[in-house]
């Protein structure tokens, strides 16, 4: 793979913060996609039956767009080679124009050789719906300030 | 007979070969609200979490276990862990193949976790999808 290079790679640095918002036409959109038909994400009188507050987004809807924070950073999502999510909370997305807004923020936890490793948080309604999100990215390229006292790359 | 600790190790058949195709991906891209460019174009990579479609395939086997009992409606997945020695890409034939990591029965409740490979139709592996499912127990009426 070609050599990407980042700026400004340290471990604390932020990744740029994405806000999307989640609507039914979302849910809808993904269900077709992801062929997850499961009815409660798109039925509020199933929701409500299995004592939900309401209709809630796909846990994997809510993960691969938080991942979109890693790979529009490093451009290339073939760089991705592991990410983790727990599903802490629901996001419950209203039936109105506007749905409900998911933030997501993103940092360097770690760096180890070519290996990033980025904690992504996503905030809905003040909470975090995601726990322990982690995706490791291999830049292919020795981050350069680890690069002190190595004397070849492998 | 119900799922029970003694199901860890339990491997399923492998599934049907998926074929991954470049609208397929551009859709589900699209149904995220992605538009980097590599998922677009004649020959696109899949975004790292076009897994789940091909490990939701795997998990139909697990839920439709008559021995486990265990029903859809009472699933919430718990974790989702993907591992890539390279991306799914446009006219890849993948075979997914399920086996069942550990069981945890509580009051109540069960957690399982599971596995699904992801390989080739030469079994050289691609992805592995990991996840935990919390599945509650039928409360007698």
């Amino acid at each position: 793979m070609k050599a990407t290079v980042v700026e400004g790679v340290e471990v604390g640095a932020q990744l740029p913060s994405l806000a999307v918002r989640f609507t039914r036409e979302r849910l809808v959109r993904y269900a077709g996609a992801s062929t997850d038909f499961n009815p409660i994400h798109y039925s509020e009188h199933f929701a409500r039956r299995v004592g939900l507050p309401g209709v809630i987004a796909h846990g994997t809807l809510t993960m691969g767009t938080a991942l979109r924070v890693v790979t529009n950073w490093v451009g290339d999502p073939g760089r991705v080679t592991s990410y983790f999510v727990r599903f802490t909370r629901p996001v419950v997305v209203p039936d109105d124009a506007d749905g409900v807004e998911v933030r997501f923020n993103a940092s360097v936890a770690a760096i180890e050789g070519s290996l990033v490793t980025i904690s992504i948080e996503a905030i809905c309604d003040g909470q975090r719906v995601l726990g322990a999100a982690r995706a490791e990215v291999d830049l292919g390229i020795r981050v350069p300030h680890l690069d002190h006292g190595a004397s070849h790359a492998p | 007979m119900a799922i029970s600790e003694a199901h860890a190790g339990r491997r399923y058949p492998p599934c049907d070969p998926y074929q991954v195709s470049a609208a397929k991906i551009t859709e589900f891209a699209t149904a995220l609200g992605d538009d980097n460019p590599r998922y677009r174009g004649d020959s696109p990579i899949a975004p790292p979490t076009f897994a789940a479609i091909i490990s939701a395939h795997a998990w139909d086997q697990l839920f439709s276990d008559p021995e486990l009992e265990l029903s859809l409606d009472r699933v919430v997945q718990a974790d989702q862990r993907y591992t890539f020695l390279r991306p799914l890409r446009t006219g890849d034939v993948v075979i997914a193949t399920l086996v069942v990591d550990k069981v945890r029965i509580r009051p109540g409740s069960e957690l399982v976790s599971a596995t699904v490979d992801i390989s080739d139709r030469d079994a050289e592996p691609i992805c592995t999808a990991q996840a935990t499912f919390f599945h509650a127990r039928e409360v007698p009426a």
